[in-house]
């Protein structure tokens, strides 16, 4: 199968990477030259910038760029669709405002390459993402930035392709393991349906929940400030909690110390986070705390459609595709993994970075 | 002097008359001070594509390094029409502009939050912009009216920064932080814009990010709404807080 077949039932696509020169944009444009040769009609966003020539960091790194042809849907800024010179008709000026230069919705007239930066915000992508498709785009590509989530929020896309690579470690079993961690975090379950509906219904507060309908709110920015004595406090004042909703963000150093002290008290407990962007860990993956005892759930799961891999870190190592993808397969089960840029990929490979 | 129009579609540099392309170089070579050094340094001007290169001045910095001053012509030029209406740079305004315009479209104390985050150790950069000492003289926004300021210091964790960026209900959270080529510093800069959107808050703040490599480019890659860099002066990062903030209240989202 295709990446753009197995990606085909999501509207929303977005695309994220574990770090930078995961081979994210070498994705899109595979993506965009399949759905292209489909007959497709796309939109594509950016909540950085793609299709640059070179990279914004290390600028001896040549990028690959954006073609898109005529009829396709963008949202970029104002400066960037003059300078691509490409004929265009403006179909919406968004008012999101970047760093470089105002958000507009325009309809490409003429093929060609360009740069698209569109609104860095998730609520501002997924308002950028409504406006293509309500102007005709079948499907909308949301390409992300470095390593950011933020935009795969089940609340912004409705699919989720991620790229992982080389340039996570110089040890490919670590580059494995990184990107288990990273599946594991972005497939979380959801919660159970009773508890779920209790939850909802909390609003957009912190509490810990018990079996049989009790509740504690939990004091604002918990998971954010809350010292060791202060988490103490909240799990011994409800003894019968089986769940904390976290209704923002969820800091590593909160997880850790909350399994830290539930193994302290032979406790058990099951976090729960309205997605999977909102957690920020990067020491150790959701199936390590639940092993201490600490569950991680969602409020709503994310649905991720396939992996790609990029075996080569750019002016440093690079492994064999085959290998990576056998290593990950092994690691990851069950999910699609692609190398575009691999002989053995059956779609239209984008061309090879000069 | 007769003075014409410059072609702005088409500029070069210029010193004695518009269009003649002069311009001055400096730099210094790992040779011994000798003519066949200066052979060297015009062979390089002409290698650079200048034209008729000259040595106006050379001389040895310590043994076995030469020190250049020369002129060359320029013939390149560049469409600077094309570049003119981009949009990118802003006209700064003075301080007492800034305190008149907050005044009059703000009418409240913009709170801002500042730090160098992460392993970070320097916060020179956040010093200057924002506590009253400043630096060459410009005093930092702590100095100005329109400013309630913030300054959390350096190695500061993501999440305690914007725990007190919401706690005092910020306008904007300024970071500071060294951007190097292996990436070190980047994900703990993208970390702190996804907190902020885990927050539901990232609508309602300004995120500017400053360190010696902060281009407005990576600012966007990175998520923030504006990157500073070298040779900002507070008054700089101030009147981007100020347009910004009146511009979104004019523009609701």
């Amino acid at each position: 199968m295709l990446l753009s077949e197995l990606t085909a039932p999501a509207p929303r696509l977005a695309l994220v990477g574990l770090a930078k020169n995961t081979g994210k944009t070498v994705a899109l444009t595979a993506l965009l030259s399949e759905l292209a040769a489909a007959g497709r009609t796309v939109g594509v966003t950016s909540v950085g910038r793609d299709g640059e020539e070179h990279d914004v960091i290390d600028s001896r790194i040549e990028k690959p760029r954006v073609w898109l042809r005529a009829g396709s849907i963008v949202a970029s800024t104002d400066v960037l669709l003059r300078a691509s010179a490409l004929p265009h008709e403006v179909l919406e000026r968004t008012g999101a405002r970047t760093p470089l230069g105002t958000v507009l919705i325009a309809r490409l007239r003429g093929e060609g390459t360009l740069e698209v930066a569109g609104p860095s915000t998730a609520a501002g992508v997924r308002a950028a993402c409504d406006a293509m498709l309500g102007y005709g785009a079948e499907q909308v590509l949301i390409d992300g930035a470095i390593d950011r989530r933020a935009a795969s929020s089940p609340d912004v896309a409705d699919g989720l392709v991620i790229s992982t690579g080389a340039v996570l470690s110089e040890d490919i079993d670590e580059v494995v393991s990184r990107t288990r961690d990273a599946v594991e975090l972005v497939r979380l379950a959801r919660v159970a349906h009773e508890p779920r509906a209790r939850m909802l219904a909390i609003g957009p507060h912190s509490a810990l929940l018990g079996e049989h309908g009790e509740h504690a709110q939990l004091p604002p920015r918990f998971a954010l400030t809350a010292s060791a004595a202060d988490i103490s406090a909240a799990l011994d004042d409800a003894p019968q909690a089986r769940w904390m909703l976290v209704a923002g963000a969820l800091p590593e150093h909160f997880v850790r110390e909350l399994a830290h002290l539930l193994h302290r008290r032979a406790r058990e407990l099951t976090l729960v986070l309205a997605d999977s962007t909102k957690a920020f860990l990067s020491e150790h993956g959701p199936g390590w705390y639940a092993g201490q005892g600490l569950q991680i759930e969602v409020l709503e799961p994310i649905s991720l459609r396939a992996l790609t891999v990029n075996p080569i870190a750019p002016r440093s190592h690079s492994f064999d595709s085959a290998q990576l993808r056998e290593l990950l397969h092994a690691a990851i089960g069950d999910i699609a993994i692609f190398d575009v840029m691999s002989p053995d990929y059956r779609g239209s490979r984008p061309a090879a970075i000069a | 002097m007769p003075r014409s129009e410059p072609d702005l579609s088409s500029v070069r540099p210029y010193a004695d008359r518009l269009g003649d392309g002069l311009v001055q170089l400096s730099f210094t070579l790992p040779v011994p001070y000798s003519l066949a050094a200066r052979r060297a340094a015009l062979e390089l001007a002409a290698r650079m594509g200048f034209e008729e290169p000259e040595v106006v001045h050379y001389e040895q910095l310590t043994p076995g390094y030469t020190y250049f001053v020369m002129y060359g012509r320029c013939v390149q030029t560049v469409d600077f029409e094309s570049l003119q209406d981009e949009g990118f740079d802003i006209e700064y305004m003075d301080r007492d502009e800034i305190e008149r315009f907050a005044a009059e479209r703000i009418g409240r104390p913009i709170v801002v939050v500042g730090a160098s985050t992460g392993s970070d150790t320097h916060s020179v950069g956040i010093d200057a912009m924002l506590n009253l000492k400043g630096y060459h003289g410009h005093h930092g926004l702590e100095g100005y009216r329109a400013f309630e300021t913030y300054n959390l210091g350096s190695q500061v964790p993501n999440a305690r920064l914007l725990a007190k960026a919401i706690e005092v209900d910020a306008d904007v959270i300024l970071v500071s932080q060294t951007v190097t080529q292996q990436n070190l510093h980047v994900q703990n800069l993208t970390q702190l814009v996804e907190m902020v959107e885990a927050e539901g808050r990232r609508g309602e703040m300004i995120l500017a990010c400053g360190g010696p490599r902060v281009t407005n480019e990576l600012a966007k890659e990175l998520g923030y709404d504006a990157g500073f860099s070298k040779g900002t002066y507070p008054n700089h990062l101030a009147t981007f807080i100020v347009r910004e903030l009146a511009a979104r209240a004019a523009v609701p989202r």
